[in-house]
């Protein structure tokens, strides 16, 4: 069964896909035996989840929980206020000092040194902007995989690539 | 006192400044081949243009979490990223990867599909390792696109 | 309101009043849904200091949020949405500073679940609840945290797959493949448990 097949089984199961498509799926599940024994096992799943999450407490009395909540709370509440008193200059006052001073030397070491990397990461960390990739890395043959949840239409798997070989 | 010494400080700055930018040799543009090839359980591929894969892609693939037991090459193209710029990489005809140079072994990637930028990441790709894109492809296929440095 | 009055009333009337700065009922409904919202981050951390120190966070958040509630869901579901996010923002910052195992990759590369053959046999038929909860959370954590969390958003909190999309940051394709490759590996899962009592 194609993949996208099974995930439209799977919307129907959960009430995601529109009447005509569902109405779809209810004619090929009339033909489909194998599309039937896959709906019997996700609905199986389901009805076992619903209502069966396991009940668990939280492992601190009350009295103590809320104490540090009440604790918190009050820091925050407390620093707020604070920071909006403060003299608008008393930031920069005290950042001025060491700043300047940390010019001046960075002038000397960049100097000395040359230009740097415009990266400050360590040569095998990596750091990805979005959330879609999914990172694996095997030291071993110093390969990083990152697989995409990207739509599998023709896209990249079109087997008519832009450049020919 | 003191302000002789700052003094000393700047004039040693400027010096090697001079000295570190003046003679800074032009490095050659970074060389990485790109490949795009095609994960599947089927023995034979579809398309009869499609090639082998090199031995060590595929000793690599071999011992990757991929679970596709056929790997074909469907393209593959060597590209050149000038030193602090970018390449754009046209792997199909809705797809690309941007490429630029961030010094050292330091790569940024920004991988396009359909026109939007589908992810952007830091990446260090050292000489003698592989860096690999991967995603679904249509049935229980797989595409994966190989990155490898050349220079 | 005096204490007497705190424990009796409603949600509502604790809400509006701690809204007013009635810190006593405050305490009141964290008293009242502490284990709740506990439970949603375990279930999702599965590790009991991380899941207190978010619920932790989650009810200052709430506190200093409380204005913005409209009583358009129960204050439960609107607390346990706040502990949701930082759940997934916790483990968004794991995921940045680490690379992921090969059991993960695995799972999340997807492929696995279509080689699993169709279970006919139905794997939690006649078990107990107690039983059956137990069994579930058993399966629930051995599945990496993405395939974990669309399972308790669409499962447990009934979300749509819309909604599962904005709140885990990814597309609606992304969360239906998550789904089905997570709801096969729990009954798979569920299958070994039961063979294995046998």
């Amino acid at each position: 069964m194609e993949h996208d097949n099974e995930l439209k089984l799977q919307a129907y199961l959960d009430g995601e896909l529109p009447e005509a498509e569902a109405r779809e799926v209810l004619k090929w599940l009339a033909h489909d035996q194998e599309a039937v024994l896959l709906q019997a096992e996700l609905k199986n799943t389901r009805q076992a989840l619903a209502g069966a999450e396991r009940l668990i407490q939280l492992p601190e009395s009350r009295e103590f929980f809320w104490s540090k909540i009440e604790r918190d709370i009050s820091r925050v509440e407390r620093t707020e206020p604070a920071q909006s008193k403060e003299s608008f200059f008393a930031p920069w006052r005290r950042l001025l000092v060491p700043v300047s001073a940390a010019a001046v030397l960075g002038i000397v070491i960049l100097s000395v040194l040359g230009p740097m990397s415009s990266s400050s990461m360590a040569e095998n960390e990596v750091s990805s902007e979005d959330d879609t990739g999914f990172v694996y890395r095997d030291d071993t043959t110093g390969t990083t995989m990152v697989w995409l949840s990207y739509p599998a239409e023709n896209e990249v798997a079109n087997q008519e690539p832009a450049t020919k070989l | 006192m003191r302000d002789k010494f700052t003094g000393l400080i700047v004039l040693v700055a400027l010096l090697a400044a001079f000295a570190a930018f003046g003679q800074t040799p032009a490095k050659p543009d970074k060389k990485i081949e790109v490949q795009l090839l095609w994960g599947t359980d089927q023995p034979k591929s579809p398309n009869p243009a499609h090639r082998a894969v090199e031995a060590d892609i595929q000793r690599r693939l071999k011992n990757s979490p991929y679970k596709w037991s056929h790997y074909f090459l469907v393209t593959n193209q060597t590209v050149f990223v000038p030193r602090g710029s970018a390449t754009n990489v046209a792997i199909s005809q809705k797809c690309s990867l941007e490429v630029k140079d961030l010094g050292k072994t330091m790569l940024e990637l920004s991988f396009f599909g359909q026109g939007k930028k589908v992810e952007k990441r830091t990446q260090s790709l050292p000489r003698g390792e592989v860096f690999i894109y991967s995603g679904n492809a249509p049935g229980t296929n797989a595409w994966l696109l190989v990155l490898k440095r050349l220079d | 309101m005096s204490d007497k009055d705190h424990s009796s009333a409603e949600d509502k009337a604790l809400v509006k009043a701690a809204q007013q700065g009635d810190m006593l009922a405050f305490e009141e409904l964290v008293g009242r849904h502490r284990d709740k919202i506990y439970a949603r981050a375990f279930s999702m951390m599965r590790n009991e200091e991380e899941a207190v120190d978010l619920s932790q966070e989650a009810w200052v958040k709430g506190w200093q949020r409380l204005n913005q509630f409209q009583g358009e869901s129960s204050f439960g579901t609107w607390m346990t949405r706040i502990v949701i996010n930082l759940c997934l923002d916790q483990l968004r910052k794991q995921k940045r500073q680490r690379t992921e195992s090969i059991e993960a990759m695995d799972q999340e590369s997807g492929g696995v679940e279509r080689q699993m053959p169709v279970l006919t046999v139905n794997p939690t038929a006649g078990l107990e609840r107690a039983e059956l909860r137990q069994r579930i959370d058993k399966a629930m954590a051995q599945l990496s945290h993405e395939h974990r969390t669309v399972l308790i958003l669409h499962e447990f909190e009934e979300m749509e797959y819309k909604q599962i999309a904005k709140t885990m940051n990814c597309s609606i394709g992304t969360v239906m493949s998550r789904l089905f490759y997570a709801r096969r590996k729990l009954a798979a899962l569920l299958m070994d448990l039961k063979k294995n009592e046998q």
